[in-house]
């Protein structure tokens, strides 16, 4: 080969090493991120002049979780209210508040940020915009800005019923996985008062249908360490514990991954998780969910009719429908009807105020 | 023949200077050309997006200030890590003495409050140099002493500073309520944006001082950039540094002592990375939380890389990469351009700049191939 040929073949092989990974961007950019698109939604669409937009935290679009669920939440008032929407997403932390601001600027209405870890931006960012409306969803403000609203969920309500769950399962014997010992674990992410608060629901939860159940929680110190998500899984089961709970952001794959291995059943968070981990389906008992796109659906309605509850906080519990537990999808014709009417009941109870979920250990 | 030698002095030095700070644009503007490339097949339209990102970074003071704000850590973490590539000595774990930096400012920045500014902000600075230091210390002394190699020692040093920091925020130091996450700095620590040293009718009258959230810390980062220039060049300390980077052993047989310089390198480098996080949470956060660096210390190697480890081409290079996240708010939004795509770009720039080094093989190659083919 010449040298002349030798270019050439470089530089083939060069452009066949961009053009390999382009396909993988276009489909990513596809299944991840369905970018706005203003007035194709058919004619029968109402119309209104509210612009929504959001912004994502540094997990990006693609997350399975907070910011696909907001963003599920502004594709249906898109659909369904004629909303304009739109999405900015955040490479850093420092993408926060110039990404509001810009958001804030080009007139968008209101303005969803998701995560406590957004709060203090959020904080300092509405002020200068006393016309247009925040929502920060896991947000808590004292004082509320009259411009903000702060969304929290009741976690512990949604947990209880998976405690529910968990704490007949244990002692039931329709999976062989499930052991004879009276034994369930958790797995919680950074041991932060709001993650506690899931733990209380569920022990509470737990010991209302079995009290003598021994509850063991372990906490990752992570949102996204998978090896610590899995290691502190194959513990429980050490341990004696056949049914886990996670609520330890991704780390909770890693305790699919460790029940798979060893052998006992998991229940979700966030998300319905059976859709969002991959192959989890023959150990995903169901999922304790927070409805965040049914919130922000709602919240944006609010705004669409003129009722935005500007200046408060608004917390979601089970009589809301802002938390719930998800469909028992590959586990349907296992679970026995009466863990089922078990959950209704503890629902109900739940809602009419019979029961009151413990916050806090 | 006599004639040919004078020219060559003169030609090689216009070469080298052509090849400094020629390389570092032509990768840049490679990795943006295939970014176009890739924004294109994508069905993304690359010249609306480009303008955006330029309307986003430089389109106004507001916009260049946003620009400036993102270069100001870059530039002190590439220094960072740029001090210790001249010594042959790669930082890799600029991001931990960057979060040590960072939690000494925010802490001391509580506890001074009250103090006026003039003392606060000065000794905040030193006390974050120092912390970075501190943190550079052990590693330095692994490596002068058994040979260690930095890369992991200081990688490692890295996640204990991040565990270290995260562990803080949740108990010890944690602020009162939901979030983890320290108190605020009294008011005196802070640098203050630059917008706010004016008064409205100066701002009026100069309408380029409003640059938004762009902070003192500015000049911080500049004057730094100096220091490091004027260290390297006129300095013995410098030529020390630069002697060990390019040969040890000569250095060693010059007289220079290889591991003493070794510990100075990485501690100095060490204290610019700790300037990098103090003014990241004197000027921006105001406070520290779990990872408030933003991986600042990673991108320093992209910065100190794309400079070819020369100071002031440090602030330039921070500049592109300070612009490229400033503008990626506002490509988004009137492109539709989604936000990975400045990722890429900014990952084609490392990976042209690295492939420079293999087309300087091929030049070098095709030289002694002509010279043995003349003979």
């Amino acid at each position: 080969m010449n040298g002349k040929t030798r270019t050439i073949v470089a530089a083939l092989l060069a452009l066949m090493l961009v053009l390999a990974f382009v396909p993988g961007c276009t489909t990513e950019k596809e299944s991840d991120s369905d970018e706005p698109t203003n007035g194709d939604n058919g004619a029968e669409t109402p119309t209104t002049d509210v612009k929504a937009a959001m912004i994502t935290d540094t997990a990006g679009l693609g997350d399975k979780s907070f910011n696909d669920l907001t963003w599920q939440g502004f594709e249906q008032a898109e659909d369904e209210l004629g909303v304009q929407v739109e999405v900015l997403e955040s490479a850093t932390i420092n993408d926060y508040e110039s990404n509001l601001d810009q958001l804030a600027l080009a007139g968008y209405s209101p303005l969803v940020a998701t995560g406590f870890m957004l709060t203090d931006t959020v904080s300092k960012v509405a002020p200068m915009y006393p016309d247009t409306m925040f929502i920060n969803i896991d947000g808590f403000f004292d004082p509320v800005p009259p411009n903000v609203v702060g969304v929290g969920f009741k976690e512990n309500e949604g947990s209880y019923l998976a405690g529910v769950v968990a704490g007949l399962a244990t002692i039931d014997t329709f999976d062989d996985r499930l052991n004879d010992q009276n034994v369930i674990g958790f797995v919680g992410g950074m041991d932060v008062p709001l993650i506690r608060k899931f733990q209380a629901g569920f022990e509470a939860g737990a010991k209302s249908v079995n009290p003598d159940i021994k509850v063991i929680a372990l906490y990752t110190g992570s949102w996204s360490d998978v090896a610590k998500g899995k290691e502190l899984g194959l513990s429980l089961i050490e341990q004696g514990a056949d049914v886990i709970y996670a609520a330890a952001g991704g780390c909770g794959e890693g305790t699919v991954r460790a029940c798979q291995e060893k052998g006992a059943l998991f229940i979700g968070v966030d998300a319905d998780q059976y859709n969002t981990i991959a192959n989890s389906g023959d150990v995903m008992l169901t999922s304790m969910m927070k409805n965040i796109d049914v919130v922000v659906f709602d919240l944006v309605k609010a705004m669409v009719d003129d009722e935005f509850p500007a200046g408060t906080m608004q917390v979601f519990g089970l009589k809301e429908g802002g938390v719930g537990l998800a469909p028992w999808h590959d586990f349907d014709s296992k679970v026995p009807q009466s863990i089922k009417d078990a959950v209704d009941k503890a629902t109900d109870d739940i809602i009419s105020g019979a029961v009151t979920v413990p916050e806090a250990l | 023949m006599s004639e040919s030698r004078q020219v060559v002095p003169a030609q090689r030095a216009w070469m080298t200077l052509v090849l400094k700070a020629g390389t570092p644009l032509v990768s840049a503007i490679l990795a943006m050309g295939v970014g176009s490339l890739i924004m294109w097949v994508s069905g993304y339209d690359p010249a609306a997006a480009f303008a955006a990102l330029f309307k986003g970074s430089f389109g106004g003071p507001k916009q260049f200030g946003e620009t400036i704000l993102r270069a100001t850590p870059l530039i002190l973490a590439g220094l960072a890590v740029g001090y210790g590539f001249r010594a042959g000595l790669f930082n890799i774990g600029a991001e931990g003495q960057l979060m040590m930096g960072g939690l000494l400012a925010a802490w001391l920045g509580v506890e001074m409050a009250g103090l006026p500014s003039a003392v606060t902000v000065p000794v905040l600075l030193i006390g974050s140099a120092l912390a970075g230091a501190a943190w550079a210390f052990i590693p330095a002394i692994l490596k002068a002493r058994i040979g260690a190699h930095e890369v992991i020692t200081t990688m490692m040093f890295s996640h204990i500073a991040r565990f270290l920091v995260q562990w803080l925020v949740n108990g010890p130091i944690k602020a009162p309520g939901q979030t983890p996450q320290t108190a605020p700095l009294g008011l005196s620590g802070q640098l203050p944006r630059i917008p706010t040293l004016f008064s409205e009718s100066t701002l009026e009258a100069l309408p380029f001082l409003g640059l938004g959230r762009a902070h003192t810390g500015i000049l911080v980062a500049l004057l730094a950039a100096v220091a490091v220039w004027l260290v390297l060049k006129y300095t013995t300390l410098g030529y020390e540094n630069r002697a060990v980077g390019y040969s040890p052993w000569a250095s060693e047989t010059a007289g220079i002592s290889v591991q003493w310089t070794t510990v100075k390198a990485l501690c100095i480098s060490g204290a610019l990375a700790g300037l990098a996080g103090a003014v990241e949470v004197m000027g921006v956060h105001h406070r520290v939380f779990d990872q408030f660096s933003a991986g600042v210390g990673f991108t320093g190697i992209a910065v100190a890389l794309l400079a070819k480890n020369h100071p002031l081409g440090i602030i330039a290079a921070a500049m592109l990469f300070g612009a490229l996240q400033a503008g990626s708010g506002t490509m988004q939004l009137e492109a539709g351009v989604p936000q990975k795509i400045i990722l890429i770009i900014q990952a084609l720039v490392i990976f042209f700049v690295a492939a420079e080094q293999i087309v300087m093989w091929f030049i070098r190659k095709r030289q002694k191939e002509a010279i043995s083919g003349a003979e």
